[in-house]
């Protein structure tokens, strides 16, 4: 039987106004949600439903409100650095920006090597080795280690965020919106690398998008996510298929269809 | 509130570079240490500036041995003598060697700013950095400190200082340098809250590392530029400061030289030799006019690097050799009743200092009421070409072929002024980011407002009632509410149809649409569809609409093209490009769809990435890219074939791969 590798209970997350005097915004309101191992759970809703603060209340980056994180049993909900420094080998990030993503003044190699030297404590080659291996592992020629970040495009970037995120050996990575600011036919690379890296090293996602379509071809199970709470969960197929919840079927109409023949009225 | 999906790939923008009305993807900052100072090198006044600094602290620090005379050497028998052959710089009223004291003289008045200068850095630094990266109340302390510091009149303090501790110059130095230190902190912390907010700081801490680490290793590089420029001003100003606290008596006593004694003392037996104040005024003004260059070179050089400054050294090319050598285009039907009819189009801009060819033989024909696609990757030239048909391209851009005739007339070989006078009335655009594309300080009201009395002229509140009619058209809840609101008040959805409003205040007869819904979400992105529709309808207007969403395509459009690298590679029927697309990069584009394969297989990627401007192959410029590609390919341009029916293909494959579609 598979395990669970990820749980969120009760997940409430309050951000203050960002200025004084605005009101508290509630970004994320009672959200409960699993991933279980080898699995992709598809978090789908529109701008500003919650899908990257569930994310990063995940990963540690907002503090939650309220509600409860677990990492393979585990309560990771507030963890000391040195405990997220043990997480981190288990728990990953891909980012939507492959443009803020990267550290623009070092080398890739400098970057990808960072938690190994940090994190692992690697010598300098052993680092060096995984740098390689991770990055022929997302088909990046080795020429990458030395060069900066400017030198490649926004396909060829996210590509080497996601050998940052293999770097480790994770399990589970959040990812959020990775293919968004990508080419149709680049996303398409992309979406294929991710499928076939999770075929090949087991992985877990938990892949945040706002784009169904990316959503149906990725994930096993998906939860609709609206104005912080999840308003439908489920079977990709039946969610997707026969969704049950009047905005999960709002939001299915609204996609345009790519065939002139079904053309909207 | 937007979801900015901005579908730009290469490192090239090309759909960015030309976007109209000046709205552009996020700026890409690249700010590496080694770049940096080439830049401020490449400025010569600040070469200049670091030579001359240069010069003045190797002269003082070999003062001992390259001096001329011992700084306190009397010589009663030449007093205020002038530059002669024995002293260049002239002898003072005690007869020492002015060019010696000068020398030694820098030693104290530059070990005095050095002092300063540290202690400026040191705090300013760490506190900014604390205060930006850890916030909370590190930031409260930070904001009350600096509130209590800059309400303490500085020079006061520095007097105090200096009795305290009997004129002691270096106690002085640090207490200057603490007191300029808040506002640097203030700059420190500005960057600092910008940096840490990047994702690859928030990826750093996803892998546990230490803080201490992220701030020197991710943060400081990028907080340095404003550092320099910082410390060079300071530094500058710390100077004159020592200078000003030696004429009000404080610092090393006579005989010991410092440019600022030598001024007082200078300035003491003026009416006898006035050039004695030469030699330190001149040394000293110049130190710090070039710390104060440097410092402006520095900051130029960071703008540069990161966008923010007006380009330079863009120059047209030479046009003749830049036309591009599409042979024969047997495929063309003209199109008598276009509205709008583009032939063999090219232009070219400036990338990087170079002029290249970024749209090669472009025809296109869109007639009046017709909703046409223009469909493909970003840098493939969709929205040059738009800009190109608006007179809106780049100041260094040009159409350097072809003709785009508007409805009789040339817009590429007419004026500005032909294009001001059609621009709204006859051809309109809407841009991909409502938002940015409205202006910040006025309501949307006074934005449609504008652009009624532009077009239209009559008394306040006719044009009033005008815009709330076209507020009304795009189906805006509430017109008089919104008309009142800011940009900044408006949801993507809400700005977006504001921004159509404008667009039909002239009554177009085309509308450009340069991506109109990407930044928007779905629903709102069906609700502009509709509304889109629902006008063309009213009002017969032709759409041009660039997007790279095949489903907009087929909800929106008559006919569509495909632009790849700067090519239009197929054209014909919407309808007809989905069910017989006859180009492999077409069918490459139309296989990438998640929604048309099967979940958790393979998409049928294209391998690759496009080629940028300028490094375009030979023949085809899909070809590295192409599975059925063959030698013939790639030894000469490929034209627009006819495939039949309206059906354009630039492909010598197109029967092979249109039969394997099926
Ligand atoms: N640091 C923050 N401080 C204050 N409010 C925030 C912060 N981060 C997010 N929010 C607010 O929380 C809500 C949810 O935001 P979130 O970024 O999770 O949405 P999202 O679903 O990821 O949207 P998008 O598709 O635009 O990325 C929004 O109202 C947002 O404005
Ligand atoms: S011309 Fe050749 S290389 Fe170009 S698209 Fe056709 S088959 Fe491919
Ligand atoms: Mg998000």
């Amino acid at each position: 039987m598979t395990e669970r590798i990820l749980e969120v209970r009760d997940l409430r997350v309050q951000f203050e106004g960002r200025r004084r005097g605005d009101r508290p915004v509630l970004a994320v309101d009672d959200v409960s949600l699993h991933v279980d191992d080898g699995e992709t759970l598809g978090l789908v809703g529109e701008s500003g439903s919650g899908k990257s603060t569930i994310g990063n209340a995940v990963l540690g980056l907002v503090r939650p409100t309220r509600g409860q994180v677990l990492f393979r049993g585990a309560d990771i909900t507030s963890v000391t650095s040195g405990q997220r420094r043990a997480l981190g080998q288990q728990l990953q990030v891909i980012f939507q920006d492959p443009y803020s993503s990267l550290n623009p003044s070092r080398t890739i190699g400098s970057t990808l090597a960072e938690p190994l030297r940090i994190v692992r404590r690697a010598s300098r080659r052993d680092a060096a080795a995984q740098v390689e291996h991770v990055l022929a592992q997302v088909g990046m020629a080795t020429d990458t280690f030395h060069r900066f970040p400017r030198e490649f495009s926004g396909g060829q970037r996210q590509r080497i965020a996601i050998a940052r995120a293999l770097v480790l050996g994770p399990k589970l990575i959040i990812c959020d919106e990775p293919t968004s600011a990508l080419d149709l036919s680049v996303q398409a690379q992309i979406l294929n690398l991710l499928l076939d890296l999770q075929r090949r090293l087991g992985l877990s996602y938990l892949f945040v998008s706002h784009d169904i379509d990316v959503i149906r071809h990725m994930s096993h199970r998906v939860a609709v996510l609206s104005k912080g709470s999840i308003v439908e969960q489920g079977p990709t197929d039946e969610v997707t298929g026969s969704p049950s919840h009047a905005y999960t079927r709002a939001l299915l109409a609204a996609v345009p269809v790519p065939d002139p023949r079904v053309r909207s009225v | 509130m937007t979801t900015t999906i901005p579908h730009s790939g290469g490192a090239v923008d090309l759909d960015g570079v030309a976007s109209p009305l000046g709205v552009s993807g996020p700026s890409r900052t690249d700010p590496r240490g080694r770049t940096l100072w080439r830049a401020v090198f490449r400025q010569p006044l600040a070469a200049l500036s670091i030579g001359y600094l240069l010069l003045v602290v190797l002269a003082a620090i070999t003062a001992d041995y390259l001096a001329p005379y011992d700084p306190s050497d009397v010589d009663l028998n030449q007093i205020l003598s002038g530059p002669t052959a024995g002293h260049w710089l002239g002898t003072d009223s005690l007869g020492r060697d002015v060019l010696s004291r000068l020398m030694f003289g820098g030693r104290l008045s530059m070990a005095h700013a050095a002092i300063a200068v540290a202690t400026f850095l040191l705090i300013g630094v760490s506190w900014g950095l604390i205060a930006g990266f850890f916030g909370g109340w590190a930031n409260r302390v930070f904001t009350w400190l600096i509130d209590v510091i800059i309400a303490i009149p500085a020079l006061v303090v520095l007097l105090v200082v200096l009795s305290v501790f009997d004129g002691d110059m270096t106690i002085a130095m640090v207490a200057l340098g603490i007191l300029a230190a808040p506002g640097f902190a203030r700059v420190v912390r500005g960057v600092t809250l910008g940096v840490r907010e990047e994702l690859y700081v928030s990826a750093a801490r996803v892998f546990g590392i230490p803080n201490r680490h992220i701030v020197v290793k991710h943060i400081l590089p990028r907080v340095a530029g404003p550092i320099l420029v910082h410390a060079s001003l300071f530094a500058g100003g710390a100077l004159l400061i020592d200078a000003g606290l030696a004429y009000l008596g404080f610092g090393p006593q006579p005989p010991t030289p410092t440019w600022g004694g030598m001024i007082i003392e200078a300035s003491a037996v003026v009416s006898r030799q006035p050039w004695l104040l030469v030699p330190p005024g001149v040394t000293l003004g110049l130190a710090t006019l070039a710390l104060a260059l440097l410092g402006d070179a520095i900051r130029d050089a960071g703008a540069e690097r990161t966008g923010r400054a007006p380009a330079r050294g863009s120059r047209p090319g030479p046009s003749g050799s830049m036309r591009s050598s599409t042979a024969s285009r047997p495929a063309r039907a003209q199109a008598t009743d276009a509205l709008l009819s583009v032939r063999d189009v090219s232009i070219s801009l400036s990338l990087d200092g170079r002029q290249v060819q970024v749209v090669a033989g472009v025809d296109l024909d869109i007639r009046a009421g017709e909703t046409v696609g223009l469909v493909g990757e970003s840098g493939c030239g969709k929205s040059v070409l738009g800009s190109a048909i608006l007179g809106l391209l780049p100041a260094a851009g040009k159409v350097t072929s072809g003709s785009i005739v508007y409805d009789g007339i040339d817009l590429a070989s007419s004026g500005p002024r032909t294009m001001q006078g059609l621009r709204g009335s006859g051809i309109a655009l809407i841009a991909q980011d409502p938002i940015a594309g409205l202006d910040p300080v006025y309501t949307a009201g006074q934005q449609v407002d504008e652009l009624v009395r532009r077009h239209q002229g009559g008394s306040r509140k006719a044009v009033r009632a005008r815009s709330l009619d076209l507020l009304n058209d795009v189906r805006l809840p509430d017109p008089i509410g919104v008309a009142g609101r800011y940009p900044h008040e408006l949801s993507g959805g809400m700005a977006q149809r504001v921004a159509i409003a404008m667009a039909l205040a002239g009554e177009p007869s085309l509308l450009i649409a340069d991506e109109p819904t990407t930044a928007l979400d779905v629903t709102v992105q069906s609700e502009i569809l509709q509304l889109l529709r629902r006008l063309q309808r009213d009002r017969g207007m032709a759409i041009m609409l660039i997007t790279h969403d095949w489903g907009v395509v087929a909800e929106m459009c008559q006919r569509a093209h495909v632009m790849y690298a700067g090519h239009i590679v197929e054209s014909c029927s919407a309808s007809e490009m989905f069910d017989h697309p006859s180009h492999p990069y077409t069918l490459g584009l139309l296989g990438s769809m998640p929604r048309r394969s099967l979940p958790g297989r393979p998409l049928p990627a294209i391998p690759g990435v496009v080629p940028t401007p300028g490094s375009w192959p030979g023949g085809c410029h899909f070809a590295p890219r192409c599975d059925f590609a063959m030698p013939e390919c790639t030894e000469a341009p490929i034209p627009m074939l006819d495939a039949g029916a309206g059906h354009g293909v630039r492909c010598i494959r197109y029967e092979d791969i249109r039969g394997s579609s099926r």
